[in-house]
Formats: structure tokens, sequence, C-alpha cells
């Protein structure tokens, strides 16, 4: 399988804020950042408003985040604060930040210490999935469409929220049947592609990338595939936007046909369910859906969900990346590990940072994974 | 400061030091007494962490030791109490197996014991075995971490996990925790109630909880746990007897507060771990017991007799300090080893510094309501969630009340929260003109930084950020 893009998304992985954000921009969109999958996506949608997953594509270092938040903080969060702070989001028109973690709570305090965006707001998020934790998550998200309407004078109407979840299902729709491909034998995209075009779509204005998904996906159908690989692997784990990290495993021979992780298929592709109430709706398909190792009492139903999708996929094996200095991964991936190979499902742990690095390292230890699988 | 060599002071404080030391030694022994020594040597192979509680006497000695008269006594009579406290407790998971609750540090016990079940806080030796022998965690960590652990996570929480994995926790009917102070902490009720196999209840603190609608989640909260304790354990809400763990809590805090306005003082009549120490054990993990209620009597008592004579605690305070964050475990003798070098008295810190007293007891949902608030609001829950303000608007306002010269920050290494707001607080402090020192440190291993290392950083900053003259030179021997 060729490991180098055909995807033609590439190009929009370059810059934290993309050429098609500008244009959405131009087109009087009211761009907004985000930076965990809790943030429900079409609430921060409706009315011309714009939802951009943010990343910092290329960060070298991070001398002035370290200076604020240590050197022992996630390097996800440090990432984006010295993006901030160097000006690369200046372009934003307002911020949402769930209460996810330690080190995303501690980003949005010191985001609003350093560049005091004019529209930063923190959603309250629960650590349960019980009917009350709904119902708080619920009135949560009623507090962010009332500061919404206030701040951008957008229609946060069950309509317009319908309209919007509409739309992101059918968007999602395509790419789920993008990811679905990968069941086959001879997959038609590599791991490295399909994350290539999950992390450009959660970048990019979705209706300025509609047209060209289609085409991609229609593309793909005539594709035959590939063979051309030792073991097929389901990545599991947190804030992963760079498809480089993927291409580096499958450069040794695996092909990655799953991916669990906050930019991956699972669980973010998910349909979501609109009923009478769109808010309360959300509310319950991001809390229930978005089974993140923040949440208290998942463990079992997400090891039983990682276990599901390794069956559906026919892994080989499961890969899972944490971020260092995440407690939430840190410490479930450890347990995650335990459980794995008590079913008897080879299982890899690496560390890593945000940027890519150590890829001699990581290489190596795939390769080695992969021998161990018999492969 | 310390006493001359068999002056008359020396002799009486040698003979109260004798008293109380004897005094520990009947209390240890009480429970050899009543349940034999065959038991007792079978607990001691099942639960190592014991020989460390036996010899308490050491953290006696070295919070005594340079101390004099009825300084030396208020940490006398902390630590006997201290001792008291834990032989019941050790008591409770041999008698009350059946009803023993583990549950988390900042989930207070007041409920449980409402409910007439046996707490046992899953964090106490984590917080308590150090303070007696500093590197016994060491191995527990070295456990978690084999375990796959990471070894950046909070050493509490992984010393914690370490104590699970090896089965030394008491086996616990139900588990008990919360969201809180970290995530570490949080996550790491997912490895203990897989290995005690005991069902688990987490309560869940909402992120901003200085509303209405916050406090009234959380009361859900606290409602639906003692529906689920009475479902998964003998336990039973008899409201009355919870009314009196809460009236005997609230007379605690009111001397506390008693306290409080002594210690603001310059020089304030008692400081370090008469202070702490009485909040550690009867304000966070054993709430609402009289053995509380009494020491900090006793505590007053002496911190009035101090006053009454004039002077401070110690005679010759030259600086007052606030300790932020969970104080150094690993070195234990820090305030005592900082009056002798530069007269520094601690005043108040973190973990003390509450801000919701008391509870009202006058029906079921009033106490649960002040323990609500207690909870969501209490010292280093309020600390750790919610926005910075949190964290500095309390900070600034125990700067003030209690007249202190400095902040020394006990920067623990595995404290990712606070790690985080490194750089506005360094910048908060400097607009504001305190002194202010970061103490590179893990909370419970040695092999990051030894004590000797806190201590040189301390040395450096009190030499050339205070211009402190060292009064302890020709003093290593006492």
């Amino acid at each position: 399988m060729s490991r180098v893009s055909e995807t033609g998304f590439s190009g929009l992985l370059d810059l934290p804020l993309n050429r098609l954000v500008d244009k959405a921009r131009d087109e009087g969109g009211r761009i907004i950042g985000y930076t965990c999958s809790y943030v429900p996506e079409p609430l921060i949608s409706v009315d011309g408003l714009v939802p951009i997953r943010m990343r910092a594509p290329g960060v070298s270092g991070t001398p002035l985040a370290d200076t604020y938040m240590s050197s022992v903080i996630c390097s996800y969060t440090r990432s984006i604060l010295e993006f901030a702070l160097d000006g690369f989001y200046n372009e934003l028109d307002g911020w949402v930040f769930t209460a996810s973690c330690d080190h995303l709570r501690r980003l949005y305090d010191n985001l609003s210490y350093l560049e005091n965006p004019p529209f930063n707001y923190m959603i309250d998020l629960p650590h349960k999935i019980s009917e009350p934790a709904i119902s708080w998550f619920h009135e949560e998200l009623k507090l962010l469409a009332g500061a919404l309407s206030a701040d951008f004078g957008v229609d946060t109407g069950p309509d317009a929220l319908r309209n919007a979840i509409a739309k992101l299902n059918s968007f999602n729709a395509i790419l789920r049947e993008i990811g679905e491909m990968r069941k086959e034998d001879t997959p038609p995209i590599s791991g490295r592609d399909f994350h290539e075009i999950v992390a450009a779509c959660a970048s990019s204005p979705k209706y300025l990338l509609k047209d060209k998904i289609c085409k991609y996906h229609e593309s793909l159908k005539r594709n035959d595939g590939t063979d051309d690989y030792r073991a097929r692997l389901m990545l599991v784990g947190s804030q992963l936007d760079d498809p480089e990290y993927i291409s580096v495993i499958e450069s040794v021979g695996g092909l990655v046909v799953a991916d669990r992780c906050c930019l991956g298929s699972f669980p973010g592709l998910a349909h979501i369910e609109c009923g009478t109430d769109p808010l309360r709706s959300l509310a319950e398909h991001y809390l229930a859906k978005t089974s993140c190792p923040r949440m208290m009492e998942e463990f079992d139903s997400r090891i039983e969900n990682i276990i599901g999708i390794a069956r559906e996929y026919r892994v080989d094996g499961i890969i899972i990346e944490t971020m260092k200095f995440c407690d939430c991964w840190g410490v479930d991936s450890g347990l995650l590990v335990s459980a794995l190979r008590d079913r008897n499902i080879p299982v890899l742990r690496l560390e890593r940072e945000y940027s890519l690095s150590g890829e001699g390292q990581i290489r190596t230890r795939v390769q080695a994974f992969i021998e161990s699988m018999g492969k | 400061m310390a006493t001359n060599k068999f002056s008359a002071q020396w002799l009486v404080d040698n003979a109260v030091r004798g008293t109380y030391w004897l005094e520990n030694w009947l209390k240890i022994g009480w429970l050899g007494g009543k349940r034999g020594p065959f038991f007792i040597r079978s607990k001691l192979e099942q639960f190592p962490w014991m020989w460390n509680i036996m010899r308490a006497n050491q953290l006696l000695n070295m919070v005594t030791r340079t101390r004099s008269g009825p300084y030396l006594e208020a940490n006398a009579v902390v630590i006997t109490n201290l001792v008291g406290s834990i032989m019941e407790m050790v008591d409770g998971i041999f008698a009350r197996k059946s009803d023993t609750v583990l549950h988390e540090d900042l989930v207070p016990p007041e409920i449980l014991y409402g409910m007439g079940l046996n707490p046992w806080m899953a964090e106490f030796l984590g917080i308590v075995v150090p303070l007696i022998n500093q590197t016994t965690m060491e191995h527990y960590i070295d456990v978690a971490e084999n375990e796959g652990i990471p070894p950046d996570v909070c050493s509490l929480p992984k010393s914690t996990m370490g104590l699970a994995l090896e089965h030394e926790l008491p086996d616990p009917v139900a588990i008990i925790s919360s969201n809180m102070p970290c995530d570490g902490g949080m996550n790491s009720y997912s490895l203990i109630e897989q290995q005690y196999d005991a069902p688990a209840y987490r309560l869940d603190v909402p992120y901003d909880f200085y509303n209405e609608r916050a406090i009234d989640y959380f009361v859900g909260e606290l409602a639906r746990m003692i529906d689920w304790l009475e479902q998964n354990t003998p336990g039973r809400m008899d409201w009355n007897r919870m009314r009196g763990v809460c009236e005997e809590r609230n007379r605690y805090v009111e001397l506390e507060l008693d306290l409080w306005d002594m210690v603001h003082e310059v020089p304030a009549p008692m400081a370090a771990e008469p202070i702490y120490l009485t909040h550690l054990m009867f304000g966070i993990a054993q709430p609402g017991h009289p053995r509380g209620t009494r020491t900090m009597q006793r505590v007053i008592d002496l911190a009035s007799k101090i006053r009454h004579k004039g002077g401070g605690a110690f005679g010759d305070e030259r600086y007052r300090v606030i300790l932020w964050n969970p104080p150094t475990l690993i070195f234990q003798d820090i305030f005592v080893w900082a009056e002798q070098a530069y007269g520094v008295a601690m005043v108040m810190d973190m973990l003390t510094y509450h801000r919701h007293p008391y509870i009202d007891t006058s029906t079921p949902e009033s106490m649960l309501r002040g323990i609500a608030h207690c909870m969501m609001q209490g010292p280093m829950a309020r600390h750790t969630r919610g926005p910075a303000e949190n964290f500095f608007s309390d900070l600034f306002d125990i700067y003030e009340r209690f007249n202190a010269d400095m902040i020394w920050m006990a920067g623990h290494i595995g404290c990712k929260n606070t790690q985080a707001l490194n750089g506005m607080f360094r910048e908060k402090c400097r607009e504001r003109g305190i002194p202010l020192l970061f103490i590179d440190y893990d909370l419970s291993d040695t092999r990051i930084v030894p004590p000797e290392g806190i201590r040189r950083q301390i040395e450096q900053f009190m030499e050339t950020v205070m211009n402190a003259e060292r009064l302890d030179s020709g003093r290593e021997d006492d």
C-alpha cells in the first residue's frame, strides 16, 4: 500500500487556521475554537458559527507555555497555549472549553489570564452518565446557547439546532462510510490517510469540504485496496491530529483499520439521535458516547466498546497511545493493557508527546509488537 | 527556641516529653492488650505499615526535640491524640470488618459515621506513614509504577494504588470516591475498585460550585450516595446520630476559629504542627470526633498560656510564612528546622484554611447542604477544582489575614493542577510584592528531592530574597 498521501487534504493540516477557515471568515462566519470531543459541535455550528478543533501543527517547542504551565503538563495544552501566545489564533472569534481534565481546565485559566479572548467559555461537564448528570449537562448547554446568542446574536433555537445536527450527521455519515471500508480484507484507504481526512475535517469549515469528501468517497469505491500489510491494528488513545504518527506505525507493516481516539472514527463520528428537545439530545449524546477515561464508572463499558470494535474490524492487535502527563489516560491505560491481555488481545502501549518525535523508537517497538504476534 | 541542657526548663520539657512518650506507648499497647499478641503478629504480617505506626514516638521526638514550654506540650498533645485516633481506627478495621467503607480523602466521613459505618480513608496511610518514616511509601510507589502507572502521576494516589496492589488496605464492604482533587486521584479508584472487587459509588462535584444549582446537584449526589450505601452495606442513616457528629464537628470548628484569631497576632502564640496536624487529623480524617474537640481545646489553652506570658510560640519569631499546597510529608520537621534556623513561624496552610465551617443541624436537608458546602468548597477541593481565582483568592486572603511575610509553595511535582498555575502564581505575587518560594519536590518520594534538597532551597531563598540572618549556627547538636 502506498504510504504517500493521495487524499488531497494534507494542505489543510499545515496551519492551525487553514485557508478554508479564512474563506469562511471572509464569508461572514464566526470562528469558534474548541479543544475537546465533549464540546457539542452542532451547538457551535448554528447560524454562521464555524467550529474548529484547535491544533498546533509543527509546534517545535513550548518555552513560553512552559513558563506559565510548567513542563509537567500535557504537551497538547502547552502547544495550544504557545500558539495562542504567538498569535496564531488571533483570528478566532471565540473559544469553548469543557472542564474535561486538569490540563484543559488550566489551559483555559492561562488563556483567560494571558490573552483574555473576547468569548472564552467553559462548559461544566459532569463525570458521570446518570440521569441527574445528563440534566445538569443539558442546563449547561442551555447556558452556553444563551451566551452564544448574547455575544454573537445567533439563533440557537430548536430549529437551528436540528438543522445543525442534521448537517453534522450527514457529513459524518460519509466519513463513517469511508472508515467502514477498512473492515475489508483489502482496505482501500490506509490508517494514515483516513486520519488525515478526519483531522482536516475537524480543522476546517465542514460546509466547504463536503463536496470534496463526497468525491473522495466515490474515488475510494473504485479503489481495489491492498493486502500489503502484516497486521491489522486498532489505535486507542487521546488527542492525535498528526497523520504522520500513524504513518510511522504503518511504515513497518501495520495497517491501522480502526481508531478510537479524540479525532478518530470512534466515537466521534457516531450518529446523533435528535429528539423533541435538540439540546437535550446533544447532552445525552455527548455525555454518553464520548467515553474518555475522565468519566468515572465507565471503565467496564469502555473496555467492552474497545473489544467490540476490535472484533468488528478483525484487528490483530491494539496500540494504546497516551499523551505523556495525562493522568486520565495514564492510569486508565495501565488497567486497559491488563484487561486486554486477560482477553488474549495483543496490546502495545506507547507514550507520546503531542508533536511527533522518536520515530525510530516507535518503529522498533511497533515492529517488535507485530513480530510478537507472529505476523 | 531550645533550652540549655539541665536548666529547670530543660528538665520540665523532658518530663513533659517523657509523659507523652509513655502515653503513646500505652495507647499502642492498648491495641496489643485488647487483641492479643498472636492476633497482632498476624496483622503485622498482613499490614506491614503497622510497624511504622508503632514507631509513632519518632514523630513525637521530631516535633518536640527543639521546642520548649507550652509550645512543646501543644505538639506533644497533638501527636498523642493522633496516635490515639490511629489506634482506634486500626482497631476498627479488625472489629468492624463487615461495615468498613474505604473513602477518598476529600470525601469526609461524617455521613458514614451517621450511618453507623466504619470509615477508612484510603489515602490515610500515604499521608501519615511518611510523617513517621519518610521513605516507606517509596516501595508502594514502585509497586504501582511496576504495574504500569506512569511515574508522573501524583505520588499520593500512586502510594495508595501500591497499597491496594499489595492488598494492604483494609478489605472494604464498599468504596466511596469522587472526582476530587485531581485526575490522578480520581482515576486511581478504578484500580482500587478492581483490586478489592467491592461495590463503589463515585460522587460528582461540579466544576463551578459557587452557585445554588451546583449545591442542589451535589446535595442530590449525597442523597443518592446514602440510598446506595443503604442498599450495599449494613449502614442505615440515623439522622440523630448524624446530628451528633455534625454538632461535635461544629464545636471543633468554633475552637479552631478561636485559635486562628490568636494566630493572626504577631508573634503567633501557636504555629506549625499544632495548627496543621490537628486539622489534618480532626478536621479532615476524623471530623466530628470528641477527641478532636478535646485536642483543639488543649492547644488553645496552651496558646493562651503563651500569649499570657508574652512572646510567640517559640520565642524568636522573625518571619511568618503561609504554606501553600499540602505539607511536605517527606520533610516532616521542616518547620522545626525553619524555626531554629531563621525564626520562621508557619501560621497557616492551604489544607487548614476552610471557608464554610459550620453545618446547620436543624434538619436532614440542612445537614446535607452543610456537608455539601464543606466538601465542594473545602480546602484543596476548591483550589484544585474550578477556575484559577479559587486558588489565588484564598491565598492572598490568608496572606493578609495572618500577617504573613512570605509564601512557600510546596511545589509537589506530581500536582499538575497547581504546577499549571506556576507562571500566574509568580506574576501575581510579584505584583503584590509578596516574596514567594517554590519548593521543588515530590510529596511522598525522597528520591526525587531529598529533605536536604528542600532545606537548601529554603536556605537560598531565606538568605538571598529575605536577607535572613541564620540563628542556629553551632546548634547542629540540638
